[in-house]
Parts: C-alpha cells; sequence; structure tokens
C-alpha cells in the first residue's frame, strides 16, 4: 500500500464484500487509482470514519448519505452509484386476491416493515405512505428490526416481512421493489402467492461519498475510474454481478430529498 | 418519462401470466427480439404484475421506462439493457443436424469439423459445439495435443463399446461353475485370480490418463472411460468366477512387479504400446486359451466376453501407435526406451510364474492324470507360441519394422500383462 492510495469505507454486510473489493482494488490499482479498503461493521461506524478522515471516500446506504451530508453541513460530493441506484423503489405487498385501490384501505390495519434504519423497508414507506393520505398512526406497525446498523443492506428484516405477510401476520408489508424480485427470482416460498399493491416514486440508494475537502481532482481520476469499469470484462463482471452493478453513474443529489425530509421528519437526523 | 410509441421495438400481451409465473420467460424471449437500447412493450391486465416489473427489470439488467394505466389494462415499457447475459459470441444460427445411419446417431459422425490438431489446452467442460462463456475458470490439460494421443477411428471403438456392453452377474451361466471337481476348481481359481490381477491394472492405467484429458477430445474422454468400465466388469467377472466354486487362488508377487511397472508409465504412446498392444494384445491370445479350454461354461463365456473387450482395447493402441509413428518417425526410438526400462525393471522375472502355467495346465486337463497332463502342457506351450507369434504381427500392424517388433516382443513382461 503507498502513502497515495485513497481509503474507501463499506460495511461488511455479508462475506461477498470482501470479494468484491479485493477485486475492485485491483481494478483501481490499475487505473492508476489505488484505492484500498477498509470495512467497518455498520454505517454510523462508517459515517463517523468520513467525518474524521479515517476514510477517503464511504461507500453508503442512502440513509447513511443523508446522515453524513447533514452532520457535514452539505459540504459532500457524490463521486458515482449504481445503476440500481437511480430507480430504488420502495413497493407494498399483500396476500394474492387483497388489493387495495388506494392505500388508504390500509387503515387500522397491521403494516410489517423492515429494520428500523432501513431507507426503503422502514423510513421512506411511512414517509410516502402517508404523504398519499395513510393515516399511518393508525396502523399496527410490524416492525422487524434484524441486522441494524447495516440500514437494510442484508435483506435479512425485508424476509421477515414477506414471510409475515404471506403467514397472515400482517396484512401488508413494505420493502424495496429489487429485494422484492431477487426473492422472486429465488423462488423464496414466501413470496409465491404475494402481489405488489403499491409502488414508491423512485429515489436513490447508495452512492460513494466524500467530503468536499477531499482534492477535486482525485476525486473526479476516482470516478472516471469507476464509471469506466465494463460488465462486460469478464474479469470484472463476477465482482460487479455480487455488488448488483452492470454499469456505474456519476450520481447527484436529486433523489434523495425524500430521505432527508422523512428522516427529518422522524427525528432520526442529529 | 413517457414512453414514445415510435421507439417500441417489440409489444408482448402477458395475458394472464404474471412473475414468478412463466411472465419472465416469455419477457426474457421477448427481448431477444429486441436490439439493446430498444425498448419493449409489455400489456398486462394486472395492475400488480405492472408495479411488480420495474424491480424485475432493473434485476434482469434492462431499465424501466413507464407504465401507463388505461381501462382496459396496463401498458409498462422496458429498456433493454446493452449487456449480455452471457460473456460469449452468439450462437451460430440452425444447421443442418446430425446425420444418421439407418436411424443411429454414431459417435464418428458428430463433428461438422475436423477436430483441432491443438485445441485450447485452458478449455473447459464445453460439450462439442458449445460457445464457451469468457468468465469459466480455466484448466491445464496434460493431453491436450491431438497427434499425441489421436486414433482415426476411435469415434467408431466408441460406438462399439457402447453397444457390446455385458452384464457380470446375469450374462454368465453361473450355474456351470459349481460342481467342477476340487484340482481342476483350484485351477480355475489361481487362473482367475491371476486374470483379476492384472485387470486392476489394466484399469488404474487409463483411469490415470483420464482426468488429464483435453475435454475437446470428446471422442478419447469417451472411450478412455469405457476402458476403465470394460476393465471394471472384467476384475468383477474373473473375481467372482474365482470365489464361484469355493477355492481361492493367489496374487502374485511377480505379477505385482509387472503391474507395478505399468503404473510407472507416465507418457501416453508409451502406455498405449506396453498396456494395450503388447499386455492386452499378449492377453487375448491368453483369454482365448481359457474359453477354448474352460472346463465350465462359465469361465468359457467370462473369457468370451471379456475377450470381445479386449479386442478393442488392442485395436486402438495399434490404431493410436500408428498414428502417431507415421505422423513422427521420431517417437519410435522413444517407444522402443519406453519398453527397454520397463524390462530393466523386470529383470528378476525368468518367465511366466510356475503357478500360472500349471494351473492353466490343470484347468485344460481337468484332471491329473498323466495323458491329459501332458496333452494341456504342450497347449500350454504352444499358447507360448501363438502369443509370440501375434505379438510380432501386431507390432507390425503398429508401424514397427521386423527388427524392432523381434526387439520389443522380447523384451516384454514375462508376466504377460
Amino acid at each position: 500500500m503507498s502513502a497515495a492510495e485513497l481509503r474507501l469505507g463499506a460495511v461488511a454486510y455479508h462475506p461477498r464484500i470482501v470479494t468484491i473489493w479485493e477485486r475492485f482494488r485491483i481494478y483501481f490499482a490499475d487505473a492508476n487509482v489505488g484505492t484500498d479498503y477498509i470495512l467497518f461493521s455498520n454505517y454510523e461506524r462508517l459515517v463517523d470514519a468520513v467525518l474524521d478522515g479515517t476514510v477517503d471516500i464511504g461507500w453508503n446506504t442512502n440513509t447513511a448519505y443523508v446522515a453524513l451530508d447533514h452532520r457535514a453541513g452539505g459540504e459532500t460530493r457524490i463521486l458515482g452509484m449504481r445503476d440500481v441506484d437511480r430507480d430504488w423503489a420502495t413497493v407494498l405487498v399483500m396476500r394474492k386476491g387483497q388489493q387495495v385501490a388506494s392505500v388508504n384501505e390500509l387503515t387500522g390495519r397491521v403494516l410489517a416493515l423492515g429494520s428500523r434504519d432501513s431507507g426503503h423497508a422502514a423510513i421512506l414507506p411511512l414517509y410516502y405512505l402517508a404523504t398519499e393520505g395513510l393515516d399511518v398512526e393508525s396502523c399496527q406497525l410490524l416492525r422487524f428490526d434484524t441486522d441494524l446498523g447495516k440500514h437494510g443492506d442484508t435483506g435479512d428484516s425485508e424476509l421477515h416481512v414477506v414471510r409475515a405477510v404471506a403467514e397472515g401476520e400482517a396484512d401488508a408489508g413494505a420493502l424495496s421493489a429489487a429485494y422484492f424480485s431477487a426473492f422472486r427470482a429465488e423462488s423464496v416460498p414466501a413470496v409465491a402467492d404475494l402481489e405488489v399493491v403499491w409502488r414508491s416514486p423512485d429515489y436513490y440508494h447508495c452512492n460513494f461519498t466524500v467530503l468536499d475537502s477531499l482534492d477535486r481532482e482525485v476525486s473526479e481520476q476516482w470516478s472516471k475510474a469507476l464509471l469506466a469499469m465494463d460488465y462486460d470484462d469478464p474479469g470484472l463482471r463476477p465482482a460487479m454481478d455480487l455488488e448488483g452493478v452492470r454499469r456505474w453513474y456519476p450520481g447527484d443529489r436529486d433523489g434523495y430529498a425524500s430521505l432527508q425530509a422523512a428522516m427529518q421528519e422522524q427525528a432520526l437526523l442529529s | 418519462m413517457t414512453g414514445d410509441p415510435e421507439q417500441v421495438a417489440h409489444r408482448v400481451d402477458a395475458e394472464h401470466l404474471d412473475l414468478g409465473g412463466g411472465l419472465e420467460i416469455l419477457l426474457t424471449a421477448a427481448f431477444e427480439r429486441v436490439a439493446p437500447g430498444g425498448v419493449l412493450e409489455i400489456r398486462t391486465p394486472s395492475r400488480a404484475v405492472a408495479l411488480e416489473l420495474p424491480g424485475w427489470a432493473r434485476l434482469a439488467g434492462h431499465e424501466p421506462i413507464d407504465q401507463i394505466n388505461r381501462p382496459d389494462g396496463h401498458v409498462v415499457t422496458i429498456r433493454r439493457g446493452s449487456s449480455t447475459r452471457i460473456l460469449a459470441g452468439p450462437l451460430p444460427a440452425r444447421e443442418a443436424g446430425l446425420p444418421l445411419r439407418n436411424g443411429e446417431l454414431h459417435t464418428a459422425d458428430w463433428r461438422d469439423r475436423a477436430l483441432a490438431p491443438e485445441p485450447d489446452p485452458r478449455a473447459g467442460f464445453a460439450p462439442l459445439g458449445a460457445a464457451p462463456e469468457a468468465r469459466a475458470p480455466t484448466h491445464h490439460w496434460q493431453l491436450s495435443r491431438r497427434d499425441k494421443v489421436w486414433a482415426d477411428d476411435v469415434g467408431e471403438l466408441v460406438d462399439q463399446a457402447s453397444g457390446q456392453q455385458w452384464d457380470a452377474s446375469r450374462d454368465i451361466p453361473w450355474e456351470a461353475a459349481r460342481d467342477l471337481d476340487d484340482t481342476t476348481e483350484r485351477a480355475v481359481a489361481q487362473v482367475m485370480t491371476f486374470l483379476a490381477q492384472n485387470e486392476y491394472a489394466a484399469l488404474y492405467v487409463p483411469a490415470g490418463f483420464l482426468p488429464q484429458v483435453n475435454p475437446q477430445l470428446v471422442e478419447l474422454v469417451l472411450w478412455l472411460s469405457s476402458h476403465v468400465h470394460d476393465e471394471a466388469r472384467h476384475i468383477e467377472v474373473f473375481t467372482k468366477r474365482s470365489l464361484a466354486g469355493g477355492h481361492h487362488g493367489y496374487a502374485l508377487a511377480s505379477t505385482e512387479l509387472s503391474l507395478s511397472t505399468l503404473l510407472d508409465e507416465h507418457d501416453f504412446t508409451a502406455s498405449s504400446l506396453l498396456l494395450n498392444v503388447l499386455g492386452e494384445g499378449t492377453f487375448l491370445d491368453l483369454l482365448r486359451f481359457i474359453e477354448t479350454h474352460a472346463p465350465d461354461a462359465a469361465t468359457a463365456a467370462a473369457a468370451r466376453l471379456a475377450h470381445r473387450d479386449e479386442r478393442r482395447h488392442v485395436h486402438f493402441g495399434i490404431s493410436n501407435i500408428k498414428r502417431t509413428v507415421s505422423i513422427d518417425p521420431d517417437t519410435i526410438a522413444p517407444l522402443v526406451t519406453a519398453a527397454e526400462t520397463r524390462a530393466a525393471k523386470l529383470v528378476s522375472l525368468s518367465g511366466l510364474s510356475p503357478v500360472l502355467v500349471e494351473a492353466l495346465a490343470i484347468m485344460a486337463a481337468r484332471s491329473l492324470q498323466p495323458a491329459d497332463l501332458s496333452d494341456a502342457a504342450a497347449d500350454v506351450r504352444a499358447l507360448m507360441q501363438t502369443m509370440e507369434r501375434n505379438r510380432l504381427r501386431r507390432l507390425q500392424a503398429c508401424g514397427f519394422d521386423a527388427t524392432t517388433a523381434r526387439h520389443l516382443s522380447d523384451l516384454h513382461t514375462p508376466n504377460l500383462m
């Protein structure tokens, strides 16, 4: 490791994170933007590390990004995000045949949510459903606070959500469209008899965040290398598949407004 | 974003299919008719499907564009992603298909072009005609060059091997092996033990080469597999016959020494000479002798069926060496050296074990009466002459001149295999 290397922080929510970043580390070295990675067990610690300079780049969830940006007084820059991060969405699922014409029909019913620190499975569903007129206070919230600190990355709490709905423990459940589709593709038994009754507006999910103080030329060089990753490169595809990305995009702040408002409203920003 | 109907490249009506219930298969097939960047329009009567499609699209590498709700249903538009699902070029267009011979599809007919002399030594288990995906792990096959291992009729031999399989439990008249007198049965048990012991080496040698063969040389893979399978059955049938009558035989140390030198040979062609041509070739004459002189129908059947298999093995050996030697005459010298090296390790052997010679004679005589034994001993001596004569003939068929053939035959192990 040379002193010139950038330090990137990521959260080890699964053993595959090591596989991904070992490969990406070689990729960035080959692209002459040496990048070492440091793994954290939770996003709160990662945000601290970006703020105190332990790492230069944080590979953040949307919740972590909004918290970081808030604490940095808005003085952050986004260096890139995945294709899938640009139109992330939350869906509400119910057992087949229980379709509701409007989310208002869920008044007073049991709503299953994922980890309370998950933007897509807890924070944004409450925000959007309220925006669409549901009296969330009237609902009985069935929360699955598993893997706290991972911001819903593991998908574990969302698996609990679909099971709770499938088994009738909850009337409806919120989770990311991405995880619901992944459960469907993996033929997870619990989703066989579920269907989507509502989909939120699109919002942004993960991004690579740096403090404004990071040398702009360095960060642009890093961003350029990131965006040049080619999914058709046989040497890169396995790691990109593990990361769930086919193409990297520059990213911007536009898709984080709803989460920022939601976290503000739910007193999650300090 | 709003979908522009002008840009729609293909439309599909999902009817009542849903995701998880077959719609993804229909969509994958429909996207094959859309160029990367082109737009697929999906109509569905289900609001739930329309709401779920964007998530599916992202997971499948496409870009959801728009969803329009109409009184008669929902219209979802998705842009095809630019990445390929499989890291390989497109598959070739459908071809004419393989030729048949009277309704049979022969292994010799399944290549539409000749095997390349140097297939990629790192190739994987891509079946004949398959397009290998780029990111597959690579191998390093020791036996990869066609001209080091090939036989021109290996495809036909594979078909013969498949067509001539037999069952050592059911295809032998085992009842016939139960009533021999004590002397004859003990001799049969010794002869069968000797055969089974030798067949272990005949199995282990091709089995050792098998995982070294480049899968692109698929006929050779199938051939060696059939060789291994044949020998497994020979071990089985001769072991069964040795035990069937209640007697036991000796596994001789001299035989073990001879066989261990076969395992020492790691060159494919040299092994082909030592095992297939010289060893199994000599065994052909031995098996014919046993079949002719067998005291019971079970022993005769076992020898006859094994003989049929060994003929194929010998044929491959001759065909392989003939091809190798004709392409590169310089391979003759190392082949002779291999035979000389093996013979040097076997200097302590001075002839076929008396234990086996006696057992063969008693088996053929079916008694210890002097007159019977005299005829049988003469038959065994004649067998040795037949073995030598046929060995020379086979070596010359391989392409060795008469002098070299004589030299190689003289070097051959007294153990026969």
